[in-house]
């Protein structure tokens, strides 16, 4: 009802994704600026962009399993790493030592993220069967049995230390690797990888908003607030952690596929604890169970070496070089990481969705303070 | 000597429609498509279009006529406002019966009182609440022979055989109109203009309640003229309502119902009385009537919220009401803002007036109005200030609530208005307000003795309100009865004096007391909301209102007030002395009228140790 958004006269209004016309407006602007921003970005911060939406994606589905299910989850890595070698291994160059079977990007991107759905799957019935430290251990257990594999199966990841280049990105002949131009608009390889994880991203995030805002996703709600009672409402909890998990995976799978593919090589030793704590910084930085959040975490963490780069040309005690100084930008990078956990977890546990929430409901109330 | 002024009466054609039911037809007919209601269910506001609203009339009616209503007959109604309401309403008069609309907070007794005297036949009543309280005089009802229940909810195991639930009746009505398919719209057809269509039964705050009888005519030129009056000439395309006063009232039927219909308008019927707020901001209403109570509150809970604001949000918009408020000012003087007035207001609008209503759920209102009691000036100027189309008004069951209104550019303050177009208005010797206009009631039902009282040879209606000419604009100075004469020979209008005191977010209700006294004292009852949630920033603990009442910080808080509103008035009109209440004031204990008026004489009696308190 136009210039009466409290009138619902339909559930349908009611859980919309975009329920009033000032917000499909601002969303279509957001969108169309984010587009327009690529002729603007350098190669290395496209570079970094690119990454960014990438691992948002690899955040949203963390944040399905553990932010909206509730199932603290150790274990991302692991399926970041399955769909980076799936990906490697579907779109290598085939007839050399490691595994390669040529194929295009629009068939591995796909199958890294079904891969890693299936792994999911396969890990989800034991996950079924525990909560909460229990799980995180079981989780913590799979980055261990993952490293192990992909260090051991020489013939897909190449070995420690020397590992495999990552599949060509070429969708229908066309491809991303190189410069290309569009209506007389010349696009480096960095920008064309850009707008396709911002594709990649619009698609999955849509994906994973309708999906919390419908049954599936209250019933998560439901389970991560109490899964006793969620259980006695009728939900049946084995079918939701599986549901979880596996999309939760396929998300990660997804995101492995397109973030090394950007980097251009795979190490097994990439796919370490390290990671899964990045991942859970993404989303306790950026908001448990809000999409939006997932993409502000990861666009933080991603960017953060910049911010701390940034910082290192102003600060006398850090230094950019590798060796001199008090504090490396590594380090000071490190401890930065760190420090936000925590600040964040006692602060602002809404994460930067929260502060955003905070700030609206601030101009929301307006005359009023509440 | 006495005074006439009247607007030029225009050339009146024929009325368009010969009943309330026959125009909904004409829309469901016109406009099967547009929805005509709304009610809230489980958080959504269900629609119902004209056409299934002329389906729904059409099949109560039939039920009605099936369960042996024939013209004349009386159905009474007794249920909150609701879809089933204004469909039980028009189907009734659809097949020429006479509905009683009663208040639901009405007590057993007074249930028994009402149906007795209107002979009701039919009762719809909402659920297991008013069953009980007709099932309790059951014994004492001669002529009631049936009772709907719309709620089955405790009422399905009851086993008296008059009781039929909603859906059976609609059963009913369904199996009427296969037999005899063509029965409902003849009905319609043959209605007299001058027949009887409504009986709606006065507050009574002296007395038992007197059913004033409004005809089809009343209601059918009533409902054209005061659309004319409010909405203009050119009404908007479409219009929302709020239903939320009470439909058995004059005022409430008035627009929910006439105005709604002749506006081809949606009717969203809030959710209770409680939830008005909540349902006001999703609604925003395009017109939107209410006594003053409802403005006072509004005006006192925004008041509350800017003040508990941040600092900044406080600052801008106590700013904004003051520049509001000598915008007021200017419209009041000249008619309207003027160049300097509209720049000022709309940098106001962008930066607070715009928020502050839509949270306030004045957001989209084209045109409202305060009648039923006299407001206080200082209210309207609060809304005026934040650009609020508001304008006090008066009507009165008897007049079809058709009578005077401020017109926008004309408005004066402490005045009802000007006569609304054809409406006759005239001062009597003694200052009482006489009014003359086809909207004018029958008479009360069985009672000649006081119609003749009220309608005289000329058909003049005597109203009981004592007025005064300001230029075109009519002044109320107070009900004929309440005039309070002192012991020093002073006349004073208590309501004035008690609209002054209720300026104040903290005093919901006051009663002044005087009459043949020495000084004048009044009883004052807090606003429980504003005064707890003052008591909460000092740091007084409370537990109950009695409690709250009695903190000497409390009667220290509401002595400010007084001494204040006491600023406004002569040396021998001031409040002297007065108490708290011990209580909040209710409709089923006799306190309040149905309206929320007090009963003065109950009062008197039932506070007659405080009253003699501060007499001694």
């Amino acid at each position: 009802m136009r210039g009466r958004p409290g009138l619902v006269t339909a559930y349908q209004r009611d859980s919309a994704m975009l329920p009033t016309t000032t917000q499909r407006v601002w969303f279509a602007v957001f969108c169309i600026a984010m587009v327009a921003l690529t002729v603007f970005l350098p190669d290395d911060l496209a570079m970094r962009a690119a990454s960014a939406a990438a691992a948002a994606v690899g955040a949203i589905g963390l944040n399905l399993v553990t932010g909206w299910a509730g199932q603290i989850s150790l274990g991302h890595a692991f399926f970041l790493g399955v769909g980076a070698y799936t990906a490697a291994a579907l779109g290598g160059e085939p007839g050399g030592p490691l595994i390669g079977l040529g194929l295009e990007m629009w068939i591995w991107l796909p199958a890294a993220g079904l891969v890693a759905a299936l792994a999911g799957l396969i890990v989800a019935p034991i996950a079924t069967r525990l909560r909460g430290l229990y799980l995180a251990f079981v989780t913590l257990g799979l980055v261990f049995i993952g490293e192990h594999i992909f260090r051991e199966w020489d013939s897909l990841t190449g070995g420690i230390g020397v590992g495999r280049s990552a599949p060509k990105p070429i969708i229908f002949g066309y491809d991303l690797s190189r410069e290309g131009s569009f209506f007389g608009i010349t696009l480096s390889a960095e920008q064309q990888y850009y707008l396709f994880a911002l594709a990649v991203l619009l698609v999955m995030g849509l994906l994973a908003k309708n999906m919390v805002r419908s049954r599936i996703g209250r019933a998560f709600s439901a389970i991560r607030d109490r899964d006793v009672a969620a259980e006695i409402m009728g939900i049946h909890l084995g079918r939701y952690k599986l549901i979880a998990f596996t999309v939760s995976s396929f998300y990660a799978g997804i995101a492995g596929g397109l973030i090394w593919t950007f980097v251009g090589f795979v190490e097994p030793r990439s796919f370490s604890l390290t990671l899964s704590i990045v991942y859970i910084a993404m989303i306790l930085i950026g908001g448990a169970a809000s999409i939006v959040g997932s993409i502000m975490g990861a666009v933080f963490i991603t960017f953060l070496p910049r911010i701390v780069d940034l910082f290192a040309q102003y600060v006398p005690f850090i230094e950019d070089s590798p060796t001199g100084g008090f504090l490396t930008s590594a380090q000071m990078e490190q401890i930065l990481f760190g420090l936000l956990i925590v600040v964040f977890l006692i602060v602002e546990p809404m994460g930067l969705h929260g502060i955003w929430i905070r700030v609206r409901n601030y101009w929301k109330a307006w005359p009023f303070s509440y | 000597m006495t005074t006439t002024k009247q607007r030029p009466r225009s050339d009146a054609p024929d009325l368009a429609f010969t009943s309330m039911t026959a125009w909904l037809r004409e829309i469901a007919g016109d406009e099967p498509d547009r929805i005509g209601l709304r009610e809230k269910e489980f958080g959504i506001w269900r629609e119902t279009s004209y056409g299934e609203y002329w389906e729904l009339v059409k099949t109560v009616g039939m039920a009605l006529w099936a369960l042996g209503v024939r013209p004349g007959d009386k159905v009474a109604i007794h249920s909150e406002n609701r879809l089933a309401w204004v469909v039980s309403d028009l189907a009734t008069q659809g097949i020429q019966a006479v509905s009683v609309g009663l208040y639901s907070t009405n007590p057993a007794s007074e249930v028994e009182y009402l149906l007795n005297h209107s002979e009701a036949k039919v009762l719809i009543a909402e659920d297991q609440e008013q069953v009980d309280k007709a099932l309790e005089v059951r014994d004492r009802l001669p002529h009631l022979e049936k009772i709907i229940y719309m709620e089955p909810r405790g009422v399905r195991t009851y086993d008296d055989p008059a009781l039929m639930s909603w859906d059976m009746f609609l059963t009913v009505g369904r199996q009427q109109l296969v037999e005899t398919p063509r029965r409902f719209n003849e009905l319609v057809d043959g209605i007299d203009l001058d027949e009887t269509a409504t009986i709606v039964y006065t507050s009574g705050t002296t007395g038992p309640p007197k059913g004033a009888m409004l005809s089809h005519r009343n209601l059918v030129w009533t409902a054209e003229h005061s659309t004319l009056v409010v909405a203009g000439e050119r009404p908007p395309k479409q219009a929302e309502f709020l239903s939320y006063l009470p439909l058995c009232h004059v005022f409430g039927r008035l627009f929910d119902l006439m105005a709604a219909l002749s506006l081809r308008a949606t009717v969203n019927f809030a959710e209770s009385i409680d939830t008005v707020v909540a349902d006001l901001q999703e609604i925003q209403p395009t017109y939107f009537p209410a006594p003053p109570r409802i403005w006072e509150k509004m005006s006192a809970v925004a008041q509350i919220r800017i003040a508990d604001g941040s600092p900044a949000k406080r600052f801008l918009s106590q700013i904004f009401l003051k520049i509001g408020g000598w915008n007021a000012d200017r419209v009041l003087e000249r008619g309207k803002r003027g160049l300097l007035g509209d720049v000022v207001y709309g940098i106001g609008w962008l930066l607070v007036y715009r928020s502050l209503k839509k949270k306030i759920g004045m957001g989209r209102c084209l045109r409202a109005v305060s009648a039923a009691a006299p407001i206080a000036p200082e209210i309207l100027k609060f809304f005026m200030a934040i650009g609020v189309p508001i304008y006090e008004a008066w009507g009165m069951t008897e007049t079809t609530a058709y009578g005077c209104i401020n017109p926008p550019g004309d408005i004066k303050l402490g005045t009802i208005g000007r006569p609304a177009q054809d409406c006759e208005i005239r001062l009597d010797e003694d200052g009482e307000i006489l009014a003359r206009h086809p909207g004018i009631f029958q008479g009360y039902f069985r009672n000649p003795d006081a119609t003749a009282e009220a309608i005289d040879a000329e058909g003049w209606l005597h109203t009981g309100d004592v007025g005064e000419w300001d230029g075109d604009h009519v002044r109320i100075i107070d009900r004929k009865k309440d005039i309070i004469i002192t012991a020093g020979g002073k006349n004073i209008s208590p309501s004035e004096l008690e609209n002054r005191l209720k300026v104040s977010p903290f005093i919901k209700e006051a009663m002044v007391i005087g009459d043949r006294r020495k000084f004048i004292s009044a009883l004052i009852g807090i606003e429980i909301d504003v005064v707890s949630n003052w008591a909460q920033r000092q740091g007084i603990t409370f537990t109950t209102y009695r409690d709250l009442s009695e903190k000497a910080e409390v009667i220290e808080l509401i002595r400010k007030q007084v001494d204040e509103a006491n600023a406004d008035f002569a040396r021998v009109e001031q409040i002297k002395k007065f108490d708290l209440i011990p209580k909040e004031l209710d409709h089923e204990q006799g306190e309040l009228t149905a309206t929320q008026k007090i009963k003065r004489k109950v009062l008197a009696e039932q506070f007659a140790d405080l009253i003699e308190g501060m007499y001694s």
